[in-house]
C-alpha cells in the first residue's frame, strides 16, 4: 500500500516539477524579453504571466458591459459547444466506420484513400467551401471539428479491431458465434483503448479546428474574440488570456478523455492497484 | 471404463493437408491414419514443422484437409464445433483482459445462450476444479502465467465439450508451474472424463501425460510412430525417476524421423 502511493506521489511530484520548469522558463524569458532594447512592445512577444493572470482578474469592463474574463468565458462556451458538438459526430461516425472498414475489405479500400485526401485538405480551404454548402458559418464549424475528429478515431479504432489475436478469432468461431457477438464480445471491446487514443488526439485537434476556423468570420467564438484582439480593438493581455485558455480547454479535453477511459474499463484500475 | 475406453472418437484416415497451391506449395501433412479412442489422453509431439498444430486445427475445424476423411463420432468437425464439442487451450492464455476471471469464463456460455445464473454457476465450479476458487473477480492482468492458464483450461472445459484439444499449453511457463499443471490436468481429466489431444515437443510432458503418444516428423509431416505409455493411474510426479519412464521418453525420441 505504502509503495503505491509512493509511486502515486511521484507521479504527481514529476507533473509538479514540470509545470514549475514551465512557468519558470515563461518567466525567464519574459524578463529577458522585457529587458531586451531591440523589443519595443514586449507584450507583444510574451509578457508575464501574472500580467495575465492580472487581467483575467480584472474587475474593468472592456467593451463597456463585461470584464476581460466574462468576455473570454463567453466566446470559450460558444467555440467549446461548437467543437464537443463536432467531436461527438466526428467520434461516432469515425467508431462506426472503423466497424464498417473492418467488417469489409471493400469498403475499406475505397474508403481509405478519400479518408486520407479529406485530411489533406487545409481547414481553412474547407471552412468557405463548407460555408457556400452549408450556408451557416456555425454549421460549418461544427462540420470541421467532426471532420478532423473522424479520421483518428476511424483509424486507431480499426487498428484495434486488426490487432485482436488470430486466437481469440478462433476461439469465437470455436463456439460458433455469430458476426454480432464476434463484434460485441471480441472486436469492439479490444479496440476500445485504441478507440481512446483516437480520442485523445482528437479532442484537442476538434478545439483547435474551431478556434482556427471561428477567425474565418465573426459572431461568437474564441477565434473571433481573438481576431478582434489583435486588431488592438482591447488590450494585448486579452489576447494573452485567449491563448492561455484555449491551451487549457485543449489539455483538459485531453485530461477528460483520459478520465472517462479510465472510468470505463475497471480492468486497468484493478490491475493498477496490485501493480508493485 | 473399460467399455468407454473402446470407442472411437475421433477417427482419421488418410489426411493430407497441403497449403497454397502452384509452385509455393507445401505439404504440412501426408497421409495421416490415427483413431482416437472416448476418454483418451493423446498427445501430438513432434519438432516444430512436423505438422502437429495442423492436425490439431484439422480436428478442431479451424482448417480442411485437402485429403483425407475425420470424423468425430460419427458426425463432421463441423458439426462436432457447431455441437459445442470442442474446448481449446492455446499455447497463450488468450485471456480477455477487460473482463474477470468469472466472466471470462462465462464467454463461451454467454454466446451460447446459457443463462446468467446457471453461467455464473458454472463458471464457479470450474474455478474450483482449477484451483481458483477465491479469484473470480481478479482480472488475468493481475494473476500469473500459470493461474492465467488455469482460467484458460476453465473456459475451455465450461461447455462440457467432449474432447479437449490443447494447443502446447504449457509451453511458456516455467519448469515448476508445468509440473503443477501437469499433475492438476490429470486429475481434470480423471474427473471429467474427457478426451484429450495434447500438442507438444516435450517428449518428457507427453510421456508423463499421455495413454498414447503419437510421433509426428518433420518435412513432410507424418506419423512416424505410435507409442502406448501404460504406467499405472493416477501418475505420481514420482515415476519420473524409475527407468521405465526414461526408456519411455528414449523409445519416442528414437521413433523420429529425419530429425
Amino acid at each position: 500500500m505504502a509503495q503505491i502511493k509512493k509511486k502515486k506521489n511521484s507521479s504527481t511530484m514529476v507533473t509538479l516539477l514540470w509545470t514549475l520548469a514551465f512557468f519558470l522558463i515563461w518567466e525567464l524569458i519574459a524578463f529577458w524579453v522585457e529587458s531586451s532594447a531591440s523589443i519595443r512592445s514586449p507584450e507583444k512577444v510574451l509578457p508575464h504571466f501574472w500580467k495575465i493572470v492580472a487581467v483575467a482578474f480584472d474587475g474593468k469592463t472592456i467593451n463597456g458591459t463585461d470584464t476581460a474574463i466574462q468576455l473570454v468565458w463567453l466566446n470559450a462556451k460558444v467555440t467549446l459547444i461548437r467543437s464537443a458538438q463536432g467531436f461527438v459526430i466526428g467520434a461516432s461516425i469515425g467508431f462506426l466506420l472503423a466497424i464498417l472498414m473492418s467488417l469489409s475489405q471493400i469498403i475499406k479500400k475505397i474508403a481509405f484513400p478519400y479518408l486520407m485526401i479529406i485530411q489533406m485538405i487545409p481547414i481553412l480551404g474547407m471552412a468557405p467551401i463548407l460555408l457556400s454548402f452549408t450556408g451557416d458559418i456555425d454549421s460549418s464549424r461544427i462540420i470541421i471539428a467532426a471532420i478532423l475528429t473522424f479520421y483518428p478515431v476511424a483509424t486507431n479504432t480499426l487498428a484495434g479491431m486488426e490487432a485482436v489475436e488470430k486466437e481469440k478469432h478462433e476461439l469465437m468461431y470455436s463456439y460458433a458465434a455469430n458476426k454480432w457477438q464476434l463484434y460485441t464480445k471480441t472486436l469492439i471491446p479490444a479496440s476500445i483503448p485504441y478507440f481512446f487514443t483516437g480520442l485523445k488526439v482528437s479532442a484537442p485537434l476538434a478545439i483547435t479546428a474551431s478556434i482556427l476556423v471561428d477567425t474565418l468570420q465573426g459572431g461568437i467564438g474564441l477565434g473571433c474574440l481573438l481576431s478582434q484582439s489583435l486588431k488592438g480593438a482591447m488590450t494585448r493581455y486579452v489576447f494573452w488570456l485567449i491563448v492561455v485558455i484555449s491551451a487549457a480547454i485543449g489539455i483538459l479535453s485531453y485530461l477528460l478523455m483520459g478520465l472517462l477511459e479510465d472510468a470505463i474499463s475497471s480492468h486497468k484500475k484493478a490491475e493498477r492497484a496490485c501493480k508493485r | 471404463m473399460d467399455t468407454a475406453n473402446t470407442e472411437t472418437e475421433i477417427l482419421m484416415s488418410d489426411i493430407g493437408m497441403k497449403f497454397n497451391s502452384g509452385p509455393d506449395e507445401v505439404t504440412a501433412l501426408t497421409s495421416v491414419s490415427l483413431d482416437i479412442k472416448k476418454g483418451e489422453f493423446v498427445s501430438l509431439v513432434g519438432p516444430s514443422g512436423c505438422g502437429k498444430t495442423t492436425l490439431l486445427r484439422i480436428i478442431a475445424d479451424l482448417l480442411n484437409p485437402t485429403s483425407g476423411t475425420i470424423n468425430i463420432g460419427g458426425e463432421s468437425t463441423k458439426q462436432a464445433r457447431l455441437d459445442g464439442k470442442y474446448g481449446m487451450v492455446f499455447q497463450s492464455p488468450v485471456l480477455y483482459e477487460w473482463r474477470n476471471v468469472v466472466k471470462n469464463i462465462e464467454l463461451p456460455l454467454e454466446i451460447m445462450g446459457v443463462p446468467k445464473n446457471e453461467r455464473l454457476e458454472r463458471a464457479e465450479e470450474m474455478l474450483e476444479m482449477v484451483g481458483l476458487k477465491d479469484f473470480g473477480n481478479s482480472y488475468p492482468g493481475q494473476l500469473s502465467g500459470g493461474m492465467q492458464q488455469r482460467v484458460g483450461i476453465a473456459r475451455a472445459l465450461v461447455i462440457q465439450p467432449e474432447i479437449l484439444l490443447m494447443d502446447e499449453p504449457f509451453s511458456a511457463l516455467d519448469e515448476f508451474t508445468r509440473e503443477r499443471l501437469h499433475e492438476d490436468l490429470l486429475n481434470i481429466w480423471r474427473r471429467t472424463n474427457k478426451t484429450i489431444v495434447f500438442v507438444t515437443h516435450n517428449i518428457s510432458e507427453s510421456v508423463f501425460l499421455s495413454d498414447k503418444i503419437c510421433v509426428l516428423s518433420p518435412h513432410p509431416g507424418r506419423l512416424s510412430a505410435v507409442v502406448d505409455v501404460d504406467f499405472e493411474r493416477p501418475r505420481l510426479m514420482d515415476i519420473k525417476s524409475t527407468p521405465e519412464y526414461t526408456s519411455k521418453v528414449f523409445e519416442v525420441r528414437s521413433s523420429f524421423e529425419g530429425v
